[in-house]
């Protein structure tokens, strides 16, 4: 969940309410589902929040969400913006993989430390949510000063050009460092180049700004030097580049809100898309940017009602709207329906429901009373579950601990500590002579995090002779059993992983004996009025003359035994442990 | 007459004219002290006997008694370390001494009180001198200190009376601390005049009979037979049977309370496709928790079965919204991604195979439905997490559902592990709107922690399944509730090849 760093006293500043003290402003802000979650060293709070008002990513977004929860605010705002000057050429050498570009320019700043502060980290959370790491969406913010936009002749209007580069093709001196270097430097050689090196290392061109005096931004990278903001910048140029047009030019309106409570002033840019330059298709080739238009979605009356479950005046509705910070019309026929304007900051609302949820939170879900729905339905277990269930109750009976181990195992837990080797056989192949229980082929997790976790068991016998071999240091007999999932590759299926529940059992005692073994397998099977048959077999993790198939209603479904003296002494068991398994099924 | 062995071996060894202690009896009867006590009592209710008691005071000594008499009095001490500073002759600073005298902590301020109170010297604004002329040796004191010691080691407390000490020394101890004061009750029996009678009558001992067999039921015999007494008191070996695994039963207690609510169970892969765990939930491929870093794509081929048109309407809603006013998310949409197979993060692909009729039927309003199922996470393994656990998932399919509906249902649910007072905090999911973070007050320590995650599905997901009326759903981990009922503190205690078996025995029933 993002978390999002705020001064209380700028907070208290930007909201016109200095009475407010630290602890109100926590439950203030606790109320619009910011959790406090501590203090950083230099004092700031910390609020985590749910990832959908990304709006509320800086000090100045959670002020405007406080002002309309005060009641200081109300409906739809939108900051005036100045026409364009400055326009973002894009050149069709830009690469594909990057092709959109957007942008603003804010004059009349007064960057104070705080601000400044604020600032990039806004930039930095809304890289790490919305810009998914960059990838989508990158924000380079320039002092405008430092760009120089026009050639030296009357009239001309300022732009940069948004274009590809060679690798190697050109030299600038990276934020924080004093060297030439060429963009494939910087991802060898620089730290944050280094960082963000796997978003572009792959591509013929790299993604570049120009203005008249050359490369000044290599996104998504790093800003050149040159153009670095300070407290003492008065004008910026924000540029954004990345893989969808939409959301850079919501990041973008983030930012510039964000600086107009500032007190700045927003300034359009030109967006051109030249001829073979891949440009957003809903849009157009020729943007003015930011866009602040205002989105608009009907909602009806009734489904407020329905899904909130209150009866409403339309007055009240609106009302919950405006506190919202957004705006709405109605007209009084028989069925009201809302037409909602929606501020460009609000990058949730994707729906109407949406709008159910604000006036639901302005209203004050607190408010709601509780109701038992008057629905009737029947209720049942399903039938795997109930046969899972009574073959538990049974193997307790049989003073078997009931066990309940991870899925998730390893090869050398699965198979080579058993003395099975993988692929040579499994559940569907037990009616297979030559087939080894519990060799099927595993499913593999394709990007295992440990060595411990890295596929699905095959077999569940493993799993019981791991958790003895961790409870040797308690008091024998210790006979358990689980009745649990197991899972191996088959094509044939659906999902192409084959899951069964296996029943398996493990008697480990100073007397235990494949007698014991059969003898509880035996009382199963009679639990459930199952023939059982046990012809001979081998199995490599078996004494050999003392291992049987299960053959269950004449269907071969398991293996019972005592197990190898070499499986014990693998696992630093001082105990004989006989054991059997076999396919739940079995006993439907 | 008769009476049981070891009654009559009481009588015989008790005597009309001395009152004899249990302990004698028992050692010249070979029984034990209890058995001995045990057979008197009946003696006595049958009126052959007389049993008495006498009272004695005992000493016994304290810890730091013992500590005392190895090392000396702490005043002893001190007064011993003050003589080879030579403040005999003129006082020197206190400090020193004390060091010398390696007192420590609390020890000091004992040494400095009791060496006034015994006249063995005087303490004057730091300084220390000591009285030539006392003598630690004659302490009396230190003597029934080391009087005590001796006969403590021979064993059991000393009868007060037979140490020939001062009341006034025992006292001080007493009030020092260093010895303990108590009673001990010693059991006389004496022959009653009935007792004599029957002994120059004529006792016979009756046979006891130790386990009763077959033999003795068939034949009769145990009419005649004693059975020997047993002490019933005395601890026995902990029986033990198996027990079903703890977090099954807490499991099971679930599945009751929902079934008495009218849900039916749903079942499901665990391995499945993304499509059925993500997309059907309205997740944006780009979704940071659909990255490799959060979940367990599995190495099997794609997954060929998911029928096109809803394919198809996932997509649609992903890309360009759903309804007449929705919006799709701005990310890239695959069907590759969401045929790739991997292990469910949550049960609610399986709340969606039901609500698309893939499961079975296609399901009309209205339904209740819930799992307790597996789910696998990628996490650090801690107290708390682990990467596989358990998910209680419900949800109920109606026509016109409202919040408070959800917030009804929750309650009651809640309110059958004794969690009440659930507060609901509006939350975001991008599957659900509106969306609550559950909240209760744990039972026993009354803490306000999150149970569950809720909300009523989106049209963007319940419309492409097909589903024309309103689902709410909620989710909580079922570690999360046992940990609350058997207060568990460590999950991994409770589950996976970790586990103590111990732990496991020795679990709390639940029901």
């Amino acid at each position: 969940m993002p978390v999002v760093d705020v001064d209380p006293d700028e907070l208290r500043e930007l909201t016109g309410h200095e009475e407010k003290a630290d602890e109100e402003l926590k439950a203030d802000l606790f109320g619009l589902g910011l959790e406090f979650e501590g203090e950083t060293d230099d004092d700031m709070y910390q609020f985590e929040f749910a990832p959908d008002r990304l709006d509320r990513l800086s000090v100045e977004g959670v002020a405007r969400s406080l002002r309309y929860h005060y009641g200081d605010a109300r409906g739809v705002y939108v900051p005036n913006t100045n026409d364009p000057e400055w326009t973002i050429e894009v050149d069709e050498s830009v690469p594909d993989e990057r092709p959109y570009v957007t942008g603003a320019v804010v004059r009349g700043l007064d960057l104070d430390e705080a601000a400044l502060e604020s600032l990039i980290q806004l930039q930095e959370k809304l890289h790490a949510t919305m810009g998914r790491g960059r990838a989508k969406g990158a924000i380079g913010i320039h002092d405008l000063a430092m760009v120089k936009g026009a050639p030296l002749q009357e009239g001309a209007e300022p732009s940069v050009t948004y274009r590809g580069v060679d690798p190697d093709g050109e030299t600038f001196v990276p934020l924080d460092s004093n060297d030439e270097l060429t963009p494939a430097e910087v991802l060898d050689e620089h730290a944050t180049g280094e960082t963000y090196a796997d978003l572009v290392e792959d591509l013929d061109r790299y993604p570049a700004i120009y203005d008249e005096l050359g490369l000044f931004s290599f996104p998504p990278v790093i800003n050149g030097k040159r153009t670095e903001v300070t407290t003492g910048s008065r004008e910026l140029l924000i540029e954004l580049t990345g893989t969808d047009q939409w959301t850079i030019d919501r990041m973008c309106t983030i930012i510039c809100y964000a600086l107009s409570a500032r007190g700045a002033t927003i300034e359009e840019v030109e967006v051109n898309y030249a001829d073979g330059a891949t440009h957003p298709s809903e849009y157009g080739a020729e943007l003015v940017r930011p866009n602040l238009d205002v989105d608009e979605k009907a909602v009806s009356h009734d489904r407020i009602e329905t899904l909130l479950g209150v009866d409403f005046e339309p007055e009240e509705v609106v009302d919950c709207f405006e506190r919202a910070g957004l705006d709405a019309a109605y007209t009084l026929d028989e069925d009201v329906t809302y037409e909602v304007e929606i501020p460009p900051y609000r990058v949730d609302v994707l729906h109407p429901l949406d709008l159910v949820d604000d006036v639901g939170r302005a209203y004050g879900f607190d408010n709601l009373e509780p109701r038992y729905p008057d629905v009737g339905t029947v209720g049942g277990r399903h039938e795997r579950s109930r046969l899972e269930d009574a073959v538990r109750t049974s193997l307790v009976g049989l003073g078997f601990e009931d066990l309940l181990n991870f899925h998730m195992t390893s090869g050398a837990e699965n198979y080579d500590r058993m003395n099975v080797e993988p692929g040579t056989g499994g559940a569907a192949v037990a009616a297979d002579e030559d087939g080894v229980f519990g060799g099927g082929d595993p499913v593999e997790i394709t990007e295992p995090y440990s060595e411990e976790y890295t596929q699905l068991r095959t077999w569940a016998l493993p799993s019981l002779v791991m958790l003895l071999e961790r409870n040797t240091h308690n008091a024998y007999p210790q006979d358990v059993a689980e009745v649990g999932f197991v899972a191996e590759r088959d094509d044939a299926e659906e999902t192409n992983v084959a899951e069964s529940r296996r029943v398996a059992g493990a008697v480990a005692r100073r007397d235990a004996s494949y007698e014991a073994a059969k003898g509880r397998l035996q009382a199963l099977c009679d639990d459930f009025g199952a023939d059982l048959a046990t012809p001979r077999t081998e199995h490599p993790s078996f004494i050999e003359g003392r291992a049987a198939t299960v053959e269950i209603d004449g269907e071969r479904v398991g293996v019972v035994g005592e197990l190898h003296p070499a499986v014990l002494i693998e696992h630093d068991l001082e105990v004989p442990v006989a054991a059997f398994e076999f396919d739940l099924d079995a006993l439907q | 007459m008769r009476l049981p062995e070891r009654q009559l071996a009481v009588l015989e060894a008790a005597s009309a004219t001395d009152e004899r202690t249990v302990a004698e009896i028992a050692a010249e009867t070979d029984l034990k002290p209890e058995t001995v006590a045990g057979a008197a009592f009946d003696l006595a209710d049958e009126g052959l006997v007389a049993v008495g008691s006498v009272t004695d005071e005992t000493l016994e000594l304290t810890d730091e008694g013992r500590t005392y008499v190895e090392a000396g009095l702490p005043e002893t001490r001190l007064y011993r370390a003050g003589l080879d500073a030579g403040a005999d002759a003129e006082p020197v600073s206190m400090g020193a001494v004390i060091g010398e005298a390696g007192l420590e902590g609390p020890e000091v301020d004992i040494a400095l009180a009791n060496f006034a109170r015994k006249g063995l010297g005087s303490v004057d604004g730091g300084d220390l001198a000591v009285d030539p002329d006392a003598d630690p040796d004659v302490d009396p004191e230190a003597t029934a200190l080391a009087a005590l010691a001796d006969a403590d080691d021979e064993g059991a407390a000393f009868d007060a009376d037979a140490l020939e000490v001062d009341e006034a020394v025992i006292e001080q101890l007493d009030s020092r601390g260093l010895v303990a004061v108590g009673e001990s009750v010693t059991r006389t029996v004496t022959l009653t005049d009935d007792g004599v009678d029957a002994l120059m009558t004529g006792v016979e001992a009756t046979e006891t009979v130790g386990a009763l067999t077959p033999e003795l039921l068939a034949s009769g015999e145990w009419r005649d037979a004693e059975f020997a007494e047993y002490n019933v008191e005395a601890e026995a070996e902990t029986a033990r049977g198996g027990r079903k695994h703890v977090l099954r039963r807490t499991a099971d207690r679930v599945k009751d309370v929902l079934v008495g609510m009218g849900f039916s169970e749903m079942e499901g892969p665990h391995a499945d496709a993304d499509f059925w765990i993500n997309d059907c939930l309205f997740m944006p491929q780009d979704h940071p928790a659909r990255t490799h870093w959060d979940r367990f794509a599995l190495d099997v081929d794609q997954m060929e079965g998911i029928p096109d048109e809803l394919m198809a309407r996932v997509e649609a809603a992903h890309r360009d919204g759903w309804g007449l006013d929705g919006d799709g998310y701005h990310s890239p949409w695959s069907a590759d991604f969401a045929r790739e197979v991997a292990l469910r993060g949550h049960t609610t692909s399986l709340s969606m195979r039901y609500l698309s009729g893939v499961a079975g039927a296609e399901l009309e309003p209205p339904q209740r439905y819930f799992s307790v199922e597996k789910v696998y996470r990628n996490d650090t393994l801690d107290p708390t997490h682990l990467l596989e656990f358990f998910q209680i998932e419900g949800w109920v399919m109606a026509e016109d559902l409202s919040v408070r509906d959800l917030m009804g249902t929750f309650e009651e649910f809640y309110r059958q592990f004794g969690i009440t007072d659930i507060r609901f905090k509006p939350h975001y999911n991008p599957y659900t709107e509106p969306s609550f973070e559950l909240f209760g007050e744990h039972p026993e320590t009354g803490e306000e922690i999150e149970i569950g995650n809720s909300g009523v599905f989106r049209e963007e997901v319940t419309g492409p399944l097909g589903v024309d009326c309103d689902v709410m759903a909620w989710g909580l981990a079922l570690e999360r509730l046992a940990m609350l009922t058997t207060g568990a503190e460590d999950i991994r205690d409770l589950h996976g090849t970790l586990a103590d078996i111990d732990f496991l025995r020795n679990a709390e029933v639940s029901y």
